[in-house]
């Protein structure tokens, strides 16, 4: 049999970005074969997603359909620009970047940085937040058509369709940047502080957002939409807008803004995507400390939990306690919750009082602001926020739990061990969350209230995601970057994550009755009592978790490590 | 009681991964004193047969008893006995070696004096102290086998159960390995590791079996295996392999 012999020099079929896509297709569809729970998961978060985006939908037409060309301009910009902002950091600080196609699979092939670039980016394209952002922003093409007809319906079109790449080019950039300096554990340092720095920017944002609402001088806010329509953040949505209030030259030059900056971002991606290709090929330097000599065992542990006895229940805390520091992935939601814990409530309490009078708070509109009541519920949510994080706690050991399986760990040791390990890190942010409040507010004699709440509630939530971390854990991909994870799994996370708080804070509601009907003793009982429930419910909820987890552990192993 | 017992005892032993067997019914009795080899090409079942025998990997059905106790009954005698080294599993990376060491011990509930003591002998033998401090992950291949070794003999078990440990290993690390073995199986314990390095089998095992497709096709003490042949030659006629003829593949040469 006589083989043609084709010299590989020359490929003969062009790579293009369909072949990208489709493999992103392919890798999607092979993740549902066979996993009935994960298609369900997936249509729960698609249909999810539709919800929000037809609300959003609403909103940014709204104008259209009302003929009010006054809020046109404003919905556009700061709608518009609220979207790029979230494409921009949600996937830094809560979501993750989907990375199915991992860029650093392709290091080996022979494929021109364009093509790779156009491929990856035609790839991210395929994906259900686009495509809700997609139907949220077509709103802004029935405003456009319904104020200035067929021509900035058009126009509109073209903009948002240059939008939805800016943002995904923008998620795109920022994650591979950070990254790959996440990748190499010198400035790993330096790059959780940015980030926080990064994430907190979100708060006081928000809260000038509020204000300007507040204060509703629509001329102001009209000047400052029109600022914000010049930027990237808002030229590709204001400029339908643009041409439907008879300024066809200035929707032309925002196309161009969005084009130019479209171009930046994947010229930016693509200088870093080089970098993080070849970064795992030298995973980083080989750490050589020179610690404190002492025997294997006092190596162990750190200085935090030095007073644990040096056993079974010792060595978890201790190995935990290791990882939530030396681990990227868990150090990440260490951050996290500290930036959330203190800027959520501020801006609840804080914001709320002087700047939300019409009752727009989502928690409650009738108490007087800033009441033991408003702070509890605020309390209630950093509590239940900083326990969400143990949610898939054996996900992120992965395949490495078979160890503690083989070892043959009871589930309540488990269980205890990581919630107390957990706690170290924890319970001082939340000490420190409720001092710097009471000092933010003047009201140092709400600090027992506060602090009760919050280990209330971060207590009832260790013990119902010690029950989702058995039944539910799911495998994070094995890499470097922190904000990677499966594309099959996004959906299961989010989900996953409501469903255990909502749980959480629904076991933990009855401080904030105690606070709305109790009265001034609460200002005193609220710390035993709140502490009470807070461990016992940790120690009930491992107790009785640690029995399913003991009949579950093989299967926990297999579903928490990843498939190769 | 448990010396009347196999070191290892695996009776009817299946699992299917949604359509595929890959285990379909293995029965193995592996002697206490013994060196036991299991072989077989890649995919034939190894690393599920073993996941199973320790209590990694939920069997669809049989049994697996380390020293007369059955592993899925009584996890606790039974896993005290044991000493495992999975193959494709992580270890606690993130840890130095002396760290995930002192784990392993306190986890088998060692007094801290013992642990501290092996896990400063064993870290000497196996050559990994000049490594000082550097986190497991930063480890090359074989240090990482050699390590996990070390963290399956802390508590010295009974029966040691080694999934492909000598994957990846030069041969200077090959050998340390292979010389601890050997003392570790002279001085009363009993081993099964799976591989298909021919010579390292040839040269160590007392029994072989041979895995292919989730059945143990032959089984026995070495001699009675390999009879007069080499190993490989009875280990390729059993497997079924093909040779190359010559014929395809002629673009390779140019």
């Amino acid at each position: 049999m006589a083989v043609p012999v084709t010299t590989p020099d020359r490929p003969a079929r062009r790579v293009g970005a369909r072949h990208f896509v489709r493999l992103k297709l392919r890798v999607m569809g092979n993740n549902f074969r066979g996993q009935g729970w994960r298609i369900a998961l997936f249509v729960v978060g698609v249909l999810f997603g539709l919800w929000v985006a037809a609300g959003a939908f609403f909103a940014l037409a709204a104008p259209g359909l009302a003929g009010e060309p006054r809020f046109a301009l404003l919905t556009a910009a700061f709608g518009g620009g609220l979207l790029v902002l979230g494409w921009l950091l949600l996937p830094l600080v809560f979501f993750g970047v989907d990375e199915t196609l991992d860029p650093a699979r392709f290091a080996l092939l022979p494929l021109p940085r364009r093509t790779l670039v156009t491929g990856l980016f035609a790839a991210a394209l395929v994906s259900v937040p686009l495509l809700a952002t997609l139907v949220a922003v077509a709103g802004l093409v029935v405003t456009a058509g319904a104020l200035g007809g067929w021509a900035a319906a058009l126009v509109s079109v073209l903009g948002i369709v240059g939008g939805l790449l800016l943002c995904v080019a923008a998620a795109r950039a920022v994650t591979s940047a950070f990254a790959t300096m996440l990748r190499s554990r010198r400035v790993r340092d330096l790059a959780a502080v940015l980030l926080a720095v990064l994430a907190a920017l979100l708060g006081p944002l928000q809260i000038a957002v509020l204000a300007a609402v507040r204060h509703a001088d629509w001329d102001r806010l009209t000047g400052a939409a029109r600022v914000i329509g010049w930027t990237p953040l808002g030229a590709p949505w204001t400029a339908g807008v643009e041409v439907a209030e008879g300024r066809p030259w200035a929707a032309l030059v925002k196309l161009l803004i969005t084009v130019a900056a479209l171009g930046a971002l994947l010229f930016w991606w693509s200088r870093t995507l080089e970098s993080a290709m070849v970064g795992t090929a030298t995973a980083g330097p080989s750490r050589q400390r020179r610690g404190p000599a002492g025997g294997p065992v006092a190596q162990l542990f750190p200085r935090a939990v030095g007073w644990a006895r040096r056993d079974r229940f010792g060595a978890l805390v201790a190995r935990e306690c290791r990882y939530w520091w030396r681990d990227a992935r868990r150090r990440a939601n260490l951050i996290t919750i500290a930036v959330v814990g203190v800027f959520v409530p501020v801006m609840v309490n804080l914001g709320g009082s002087r700047l939300v009078e019409d009752g727009g708070q989502a928690f409650d509109g009738t108490v007087p602001y800033s009441s033991p009541v408003r702070l509890s519920l605020s309390m209630l949510f950093v509590g239940v926020v900083a326990s969400v994080t143990l949610a898939n706690q054996f996900g992120f050991d992965g395949s490495a739990y078979a160890a503690n399986v083989v070892a043959g760990v009871p589930g309540r040791l488990e269980l205890r061990a990581r919630m107390t390990a957990f706690a170290v890190y924890v319970v001082p942010i939340l000490v420190a969350v409720a001092i710097i409040l009471a000092t933010l507010l003047g009201r140092p004699a709400w600090l027992g209230v506060m602090a009760g709440t919050l280990f209330a509630a971060y207590g009832v939530g260790l013990a119902i995601n010690a029950f989702v971390a058995v039944l539910g854990g799911y495998a994070l991909p094995e890499t470097s970057n922190p904000f990677a994870m499966n594309s099959g799994a996004g959906a299961a996370k989010g989900l996953l994550t409501l469903l255990s708080m909502v749980a959480s804070a629904l076991v933990a509601v009855p401080m904030v009755l105690a606070a709305a009907l109790l009265g001034g003793a609460w200002l005193w009982l609220a710390l035993p009592v709140g502490l009470a429930y807070g461990v016992g419910a940790a120690l009930l909820g491992a107790y009785l978790a640690g029995d399913v987890l003991d009949r579950r552990q093989p299967e926990l192993l297999s579903a928490v490590t990843p498939r190769r | 009681m448990t010396d009347q017992h196999p070191a290892l005892s695996l009776r009817g032993l299946a699992k299917r991964f949604d359509t595929k067997v890959a285990v379909a019914g293995v029965d193995l009795d592996v002697p206490t004193g013994s060196f036991y080899g299991l072989l077989g090409p890649n995919g034939a079942g190894k690393t599920t047969t073993l996941s199973m025998a320790v209590g990694l990997l939920r069997p669809d059905a049989g049994q697996a008893r380390v020293l007369g106790y059955d592993v899925w009954a009584d996890p606790v005698r039974a896993k005290g006995l044991l000493g495992v080294m999975p193959d494709g599993v992580r270890l606690f990376d993130r840890l130095s070696g002396a760290e995930l060491l002192a784990y392993h011990g306190l986890l088998r509930g060692m007094d801290p004096a013992v642990v501290d003591q092996r896990a400063a002998e064993l870290l000497d033998v196996l050559a990994l102290t000049d490594a000082g401090r550097t986190l497991v992950v930063d480890y090359s291949a074989g240090m990482k086998k050699k390590i996990g070794l070390a963290c399956a003999l802390l508590h010295g078990p009974r029966l040691l159960v080694l999934d492909e440990p000598f994957e990846a290993v030069d041969p200077v690390s090959a050998a340390l390995i292979r010389d601890i073995l050997h003392r570790y199986v002279v001085g009363g314990g009993t081993v099964i590791f799976s591989s298909h390095v021919m010579e390292v089998v040839e040269r160590l095992c007392s029994h072989v079996a041979i895995l292919a497709q989730g059945r143990i096709t032959r089984v026995g003490t070495l001699d009675e295996v390999r009879g007069d042949r080499s190993l490989e030659e009875v280990f390729v006629e059993v497997v079924g392999g093909r040779t190359a003829t010559g014929e395809e593949l002629s673009w390779l040469s140019r």
